[in-house]
């Protein structure tokens, strides 16, 4: 516990410092204007059009590909600990705690910018913003979660943890389909919970359990592939 | 001695067949005590200090330290005190916060001020992480592998380099303690100086090649020369009568080995009693020793001036 918990504070350490509030801040203030700009564009399918491309789509992608390079310090999640690891830390239970810090964060920046762009597709006397917020704040939580654990796997290839990149660059590409091969990749679960067209005609419930289950394989393969 | 790892564990700390990043095929074995490998970061040794404290994985071969791969063992690296030749602290705000973390991870109660505090450091405490040097890291780290408590190695990269912003005096009796105390004291010194200073037995390491102090070699006292000639036999004995010669080997067909003390005294030699024989000298070159004996004589030569470095020293004591 000790150990989750020292890993838990050096990924703190690293998040610390006014960039990361600022990106989140100019993200949530340019999702809001696209909010806005699409209701002026088409009222009616502005919330769908703005949380499925510009949050959905593009930036929570995004940040939480920039959350998991930040933690890690730049480099492979399990190389990440080496640092607490000299001193007698076991490197899976600091890497857990590295994890929950990036998840949690994540999870943070999905709700944050999920409110912020339906604040601005929407009017202000909307019936279903309410609605529309707690619907999406849901998905943009365990959006969020899984993209830290699908990103910190990812950093598990490479010497200096480039599979982060390359996870980022295969969730856009196959992800955007909807065929067996965008299964294993966050974006077409959460693009069918939004009410897009479903991976291999998966149920919504379905796609929470599709996006559970590559969470936890995600977090358990970063834990077994790294020493004690 | 109550120490559980060191009580059921055999073999202190040794590489066996380790090979990792210019280190080549390394065994050796350490037992507690200080040992001193005499060589530079280029030779190796930064990475030789890395695996032996286990913050690296070797590419082949094993780290043992009393029959535990301290890489994958957490227990283990918790005894293992280290400096590497690049040193980053834990990030925090200050040098006090990312020593408490350390402590922490170490699961000591004590304060980082007073880590500090011992090594004379205590102006650290509130200096930010960010702003420091990497010598200032080097040392803000070597403060915190010397106040560890009951280590069973002490894996030190250029301790004495740091010396000046840390007391020698409190450096060398640390060092001396924990090696009294049954702790195995591995240090590297690129200069022999340092390396006499530090104590205890030496090695070599050279260009990723393991030296013990019985494999160093003699310094190369001969060269040697090829001679291509129609007639070896006739030049062979001329040869071995000449002064500058040492010695006259076949090598088979119309080639002969000429060894002597001077490169240009041998040639000489040859060209001139070939041309009073009259005999026609087709090729002659220089026979370069192999890079094994070259590596060898090296060691010898570092072996032979830390030896003499160290008697030199000793007589000094004796004398004051």
């Amino acid at each position: 516990m000790n150990d989750l918990r020292n890993g838990a504070t050096i990924a703190r350490e690293r998040m610390r410092g006014p960039s990361a509030p600022l990106i989140l801040c100019l993200s949530c203030v340019a999702l809001f204007a696209i909010g806005v700009l699409e209701r002026q564009s088409d009222a009616l399918s502005s919330p769908d059009d703005t949380l499925a491309g510009a949050v959905f789509g593009i930036a929570l992608p995004l940040m939480a590909y920039l959350v998991s390079e930040r933690v890690s310090d730049g480099t492979r999640l399990d190389r990440s600990v080496d640092c607490l690891a000299r001193y007698g830390t076991n490197r899976r239970a600091a890497l857990c705690g590295v994890l929950l810090v990036s998840a949690l964060s994540s999870a943070l920046c999905g709700v944050l910018l999920t409110v912020s762009a339906l604040l601005g597709a929407h009017s202000t006397h909307s019936p279903t913003l309410l609605i529309d917020l707690r619907v999406s704040v849901g998905i943009g939580f365990v959006a969020g979660v899984v993209y830290a654990l699908y990103f910190g796997a990812a950093s598990l290839l490479g010497k200096r943890g480039g599979g982060r990149k390359w996870a980022l660059i295969i969730d856009f590409v196959l992800g955007a389909g909807g065929s067996g091969l965008a299964a294993p990749w966050p974006r077409g679960h959460v693009r069918n919970l939004l009410g897009g067209h479903p991976v291999i005609d998966l149920s919504q419930a379905n796609a929470w359990l599709a996006l559970a289950l590559i969470g936890v394989a995600c977090a358990t393969l970063s834990v077994m592939r790294t020493a004690e | 001695m109550s120490d559980s790892l060191r009580d059921t564990r055999r073999g202190d700390l040794g590489f066996q067949g380790l090979n990792h990043a210019g280190l080549a095929n390394i065994n050796a074995s350490f037992s507690a005590g200080t040992h001193v490998v005499v060589g530079t970061e280029h030779d190796g040794t930064a990475t030789l200090i890395e695996l032996a404290a286990g913050l690296v994985q070797p590419v082949s071969g094993s780290v043992l330290l009393y029959g535990v791969a301290p890489w994958s063992h957490a227990r283990t690296r918790r005894r293992i005190a280290s400096l590497c030749a690049s040193e980053t602290p834990l990030p925090a705000r200050n040098v006090a916060g990312a020593l408490t973390l350390a402590l922490k991870a170490l699961g000591e109660t004590r304060s980082a001020l007073s880590v500090l505090d011992d090594a004379g450091l205590a102006h650290f405490a509130s200096k930010r992480v960010s702003s420091l040097t990497p010598l200032e890291a080097r040392v803000v780290a070597l403060s915190l592998a010397l106040s560890q408590r009951e280590p069973v190695l002490l894996a030190l990269h250029e301790p004495l380099s740091v010396v000046g912003i840390v007391p020698e005096a409190w450096l060398l009796r640390t060092l001396t303690e924990r090696s009294a105390a049954g702790a195995i004291v591995l240090c590297t010194a690129s200069r022999l100086e340092d390396a006499t200073r530090l104590g205890g037995s030496a090695s070599t390491l050279s260009r990723g090649s393991w030296l013990a102090p019985a494999s160093a070699g003699p310094p190369l006292g001969s060269v040697a020369l090829r001679v291509h000639t129609a007639e070896p036999r006739r030049l062979a004995a001329r040869l071995s009568e000449a002064p500058d010669v040492s010695g006259v080997e076949w090598a088979g067909g119309h080639e002969l080995i000429v060894h002597g003390g001077e490169l240009e005294r041998v040639a000489h030699s040859i060209v001139a009693n070939a041309r009073a024989e009259a005999i026609r000298i087709t090729a002659l070159k220089p026979d370069a020793p192999s890079l094994d004996a070259l590596a060898a004589a090296r060691a010898g030569l570092a072996q032979a001036y830390y030896e003499r470095a160290r008697g030199a020293e000793t007589g000094a004591k004796r004398q004051s």
